[in-house]
């Protein structure tokens, strides 16, 4: 085994033991999976690079020189043949794709084969911290390696074959590669919108430009960031680009479409064909998030007179790319839908059958204006494979399948746990983990020190005495937990009860609830500021004044924060009709600084009126 | 691609106001946090101990880090990589590993300056070192783990605006302009040990490498390409321009309120004092809050920008966005590098004036190591193609390095002598 770190700067002698120079690169050839060393670079005086043929002219080679088989002067020197790669120019040090694990990497080393073969393989690229402890010294890699046995572990080679190397920034598209080369335009579009994710933004536009119009339309339709794929879109010239729209499945294409400006949008639904163009019209006419946005307008229908060996022409003729049939759907006269028949059906069939016979008239469909939740939901409940979207006179415009439903589902579960209070929509900051987790769940206990802080510093400016204060700020924490309830009682009944829903309470029912809820607790804290008074032995006039005081302010700020309830619920309404994010964290936040500044404010009022 | 027709050569000379705009930022972002605990506590010692003596670098200093900008926006522009990935992929591993050792080793005692900065600065409205850096540090590291920094980020900004007062302040106090313009264009050097030992120190605040990194990495994060690099050279140098001028003023009224004193700047107060003729008592209230937020500013900024180049250099997964499992080295080395910063600061007793100065010359002495490697790079044709290094340039650049090794030798040879 051998190393190009090894080899690189070696010493070149001739076979009459003269120093031409010193190796600077090794090519191989790119035809195999363990591709051959071809050619052998080497730096000559002056630093003047040279090339020469492996095969012809190296007789031995290990870490400390190489041998030529020839003197000096017999050299004949070669170029760098189209399928040639130079592996420290082009591979090491690089950023390649692992298409097998599936990442990117940096190359910190190449592994060569044995040096006793005559015959010297590109084993594959070392990506692991081994490859930069030997880079920076072998003694390094030695050490690392002794140290790691003592404590009985191993460090093992993380080696990239040849097969499995993408390299994003050399084209190797016009290089006859060997039939098992695994390349990016092998992988699945969503692992390879994953890759491309991870890359820096021009590389991510050169390897995007790599792939071929079928793989472009489907990692674009993966992306999990809207922006990057409308950047990733800008940067494509525009006939490309709508050629890969036109590849894309009409609801994916709708969605990427949506979030370009209007005159490029328009542009490139222009170049389109007619067909294509109609379809991504037509679903962009429908609001975000509704059954009309997410349907597909392709899928397979026929008159009610149709047999099932029609049905099985009509699969046939399908192009490849059509969105996969799971149902075929009837139209009677009035091209009105009439009945679906699952594909287990017409397989089963006779081809002479009539659709008519074998077909369900139990129909579940969504209006196209329909809230994409609840269609998903319906999906769920009637376990369907694809729903179809039916206009009000009753004719089809497509389906929504059930991947583009779990999205959906995925998607507003997100949303829910956010506004819930749990981890934020965006995964950014889920990370930062248990200690902000802890740090949210306990803001009322900082708010009250905030509290304190400023009741004591305002009290005391008016000439009480801190004992007075701090007694006061004893009710301060009841405000506050009860503040931040009442956000929780408030997405609860969000999350519950959708505005549009018949038998879900009226935003009054709700409003009256939580004032009562409000009257009731601050209630409650009355009475305990009365039994805390009542229960006073002896001349404690102060405390019990004090603490009456905090328990008063306190009640106060609790109706409060019950009354302001509608207030809040109708602002998450509002964003939840606009598609905005809202954070249920924020609310409580909020919540408690109103709590918080409604408290402060009555303490001191009091202490200025008496 | 050859679908549609490149623009033909026409000279569209012309330049689009609204990419200007969108242009600018990067450039004003570094300026402005350049003016950071180190920054003030540099300036503030030059003009109180030599009065107007080292008024003169500043025009200097202007013209060297639009070059150093400049050079790293046009390297991120052409090759669309980060200035840790270029070294990596010109120079191999071994050399790599030496320039981000320089990098990690400047960025963390500029890390741990920020912090004497945050800490000296709450000091001044009574906040001991002991309370306000732990909660600062727990807070950064939450900022910078989350990736969320960038949502309070215009805050600090504003906040750090109130050096801008130093501008006003310079004015008020009344100085000498003849001499004080005489002092910038004509040099004016002493023997003293510490007037070179501030030099560098001077040179480090102003040019220091996190300022090259976060300048090409932002410009590789919006994809510019060549044709933007006349956008991105008015940002880089409207920038450095605003940063010189509020560099100057701050030389000039430490220099003409605290160096007629005899104002030694051995702490924040005394700092503050060259702010008393404008705003009297609110002095310190004003110095010790664009202290505090420009010093949270950069150490929100450095911790990540450091780790993500040496992730960068050497292919570990990086980003805010990836968790411990995914991206364990990245983490580590912000969290390494926050502790390390804060554990020092607490430290009884420290210097903490102290500690921003001897950042800023540590930073000054590793400046050379990696100008050299964006000078080898950005002259190299092969990398940079037609963008690459202008004689000027070259010239600029090198000279940089050699003056910094210069007074590098001459500091350490006069305190070496001195003591």
């Amino acid at each position: 085994m051998i190393y190009l770190s090894q080899l690189m700067g070696n010493p070149v002698y001739a076979a009459d033991g003269e120093k031409i120079g010193s190796v600077s690169d090794l090519g191989i050839a790119t035809g195999e999976v363990f591709p051959r060393v071809t050619s052998l670079a080497f730096k000559g005086p002056g630093r003047t690079p040279f090339m020469i043929s492996w095969r012809k002219y190296v007789d031995t080679y290990d870490e400390n020189e190489i041998r030529l088989k020839v003197p000096a002067t017999e050299i004949r020197f070669s170029y760098l043949q189209p399928d040639e790669v130079l592996i420290a120019r082009d591979i090491l040090n690089k950023q390649i794709v692992d298409t097998r694990g599936m990442r990117v990497v940096r190359v910190n080393d190449l592994k060569l084969s044995d040096t006793n073969s005559t015959q010297l393989r590109l084993l594959g690229a070392e990506v692991g911290a081994r490859g930069i402890l030997r880079s920076l010294h072998p003694a390094l890699e030695r050490g690392a390696l002794k140290l790691a046995r003592t404590f009985g572990k191993a460090i093992p080679e993380r080696i990239i074959a040849w097969s499995y190397m993408d390299l994003v920034e050399r084209d190797l598209s016009n290089v006859k590669l060997s039939v098992s080369h695994k390349t990016l335009d092998d992988m699945h579009p969503a692992d390879i919108a994953d890759i491309i994710e991870r890359l820096d933004p021009r590389l991510r536009g050169q390897v995007f430009a790599q792939l071929d119009d079928e793989q472009r339309a489907g990692a674009m339709a993966e992306f999990d960031d809207d922006a990057m794929a409308a950047e990733l879109m800008g940067n494509m010239n525009e006939t490309e680009a709508s050629r890969m729209l036109s590849e894309m499945d009409p609801d994916d294409a709708a969605e990427l479409v949506s979030e370009l400006d209007y005159d490029k949008a328009e542009k490139l639904l222009r170049l389109m064909g007619v067909k294509e163009q109609r379809a991504i019209r037509q679903l962009l006419g429908y609001r975000e998030d509704t059954a009309g946005r997410i349907m597909t307008s392709e899928f397979a229908a026929l008159s009610e007179d149709a047999t099932v060996g029609d049905a099985v022409e009509l699969l046939r003729s399908l192009d490849e790319d059509f969105e996969t049939v799971r149902y075929v759907y009837l139209a009677d006269e009035d091209n009105k839908l009439s009945g679906v028949v699952t594909l287990n059906r017409i397989i089963v069939s006779e081809p002479e059958t009539k659709l008519v016979d074998v077909c369900t008239d139990e129909l579940v469909t969504a209006s196209p204006e329909e809230d994409q939740e609840d269609v998903a939901e319906k999906i769920a409940k009637y376990n369907l494979l694809a729903m179809p979207v039916v206009a009000d006179d009753g004719h089809m415009l497509g389906i929504v399948t059930v991947d583009d439903a779990l999205d959906v589902l995925e998607e507003e579960h997100a949303e829910d746990l956010q506004i819930a209070g749990g981890a934020p929509a965006d995964d950014e900051g889920s990370h930062a983990g248990d200690l902000v987790w802890l740090l949210r769940r306990n803001a009322w206990f900082f708010l009250w020190i905030v509290g304190t802080g400023l009741v004591t510093v305002l009290l005391r400016q008016l000439g009480s005495d801190l004992e007075s204060a701090l007694l006061a700020c004893a009710a301060l924490p009841a405000a506050l937990v009860l503040a931040d309830d009442s956000i929780s009682y408030v997405t609860n009944f969000f999350l519950q009860n959708d505005p549009d829903d018949d038998d879900s309470p009226s935003m009054l029912g709700f409003t009256v609830k939580s004032v009562g809820i409000g009257v009731v607790l601050a209630a409650l804290a009355v009475l305990a500021a009365l039994a805390l008074a009542s229960s006073a032995h002896g001349d404690v006039s102060g405390v019990v004044d004090a603490l009456t005081c905090g328990f008063g302010a306190a009640s106060v700020s609790i109706l409060l924060s019950f009354v302001l309830c509608p207030i809040y619920l109708v602002y998450l309404r509002r964003r939840d009709e606009k598609n905005e994010d809202a954070s249920g964290f924020a609310l409580s936040m909020t919540a408690m600084a109103v709590a918080l500044v409604v408290f402060v404010a009555l303490v001191v009022v009091r202490r200025v009126i008496f | 691609m050859a679908a549609t027709p490149a623009p033909a050569k026409a000279p569209k000379r012309r330049l689009d106001p609204k990419r200007v705009l969108a242009a600018m930022g990067p450039g004003m972002v570094a300026a402005l946090a350049g003016a950071d605990a180190g920054g003030v506590a540099t300036y503030s010692s030059a003009g109180a101990f030599f009065g107007y003596g080292q008024l003169w670098t500043v025009p200097v200093m202007c013209v060297l880090l639009i070059v150093a900008q400049e050079t790293a926006a046009r390297m991120g522009c052409v090759t669309g990589k980060g200035f840790a990935s270029l070294i990596r992929e010109q120079f191999g591993v071994r050399l790599s590993a030496l320039a981000m050792l320089a990098l990690l080793i400047s960025n963390t005692t500029v890390t741990l300056s920020e912090f004497a900065g945050i800490a000296s600065g709450l000091g001044l409205f009574g906040v001991p070192a002991i309370v306000s850096v732990p909660i600062a540090a727990l807070a950064i590291w939450m900022l910078t783990m989350s990736g969320s920094y960038h949502r309070i980020e215009k805050i600090l900004l504003a906040i750090s605006c109130v050096f801008v007062t130093y501008v006003v302040a310079g004015v008020m106090v009344g100085p000498d302009w003849g001499d004080a313009l005489n002092a910038t264009v004509i040099p004016r050097f002493s023997t003293d040990p510490q007037y070179f030992s501030v030099l560098v120190a001077n040179i480090g605040t102003t040019i220091a490498p996190w300022m090259i990194f976060l300048a090409q990495s932002n410009v590789v994060e919006k994809n510019a390409h060549a044709d933007d690099l006349p956008y991105q050279r008015i940002d880089t140098v409207t920038g450095s321009v605003v940063a010189s001028i509020i560099s100057w003023f701050i030389i000039l009224t430490t220099g003409a309120v605290l160096f007629p004193a005899g104002i030694q700047v051995s702490s924040a107060e005394d700092a503050a004092a060259a702010l008393q003729p404008l705003v009297g008592d609110y002095a310190t209230l004003l110095f010790g809050a664009g202290l505090v937020g420009a010093s949270f500013l950069a150490a929100c900024v450095l911790p990540g920008i450091t780790s993500s180049a040496i992730c960068e250099a050497f292919g570990w997964e990086r980003g805010s966005d990836r968790s411990w499992q995914e991206a364990p080295v990245y983490r580590g080395i912000i969290t390494a590098v926050i502790i390390f910063s804060a554990v020092v600061v607490v430290i009884p007793d420290v210097n903490l004036f102290g500690i921003m100065m001897l950042a800023q010359v540590i930073n000054g002495v590793l400046l050379p190591v990696l100008l050299v490697f964006m000078v080898l790079i950005a002259s190299d044709r092969h990398v940079m193609g037609e963008h690459a290094n202008s004689r000027a340039w070259d010239g600029l650049t090198w000279f940089t390095i050699v003056a910094v090794v210069i007074l590098t030798v001459v500091m350490f040879v006069l305190q070496a002598v001195g003591l």
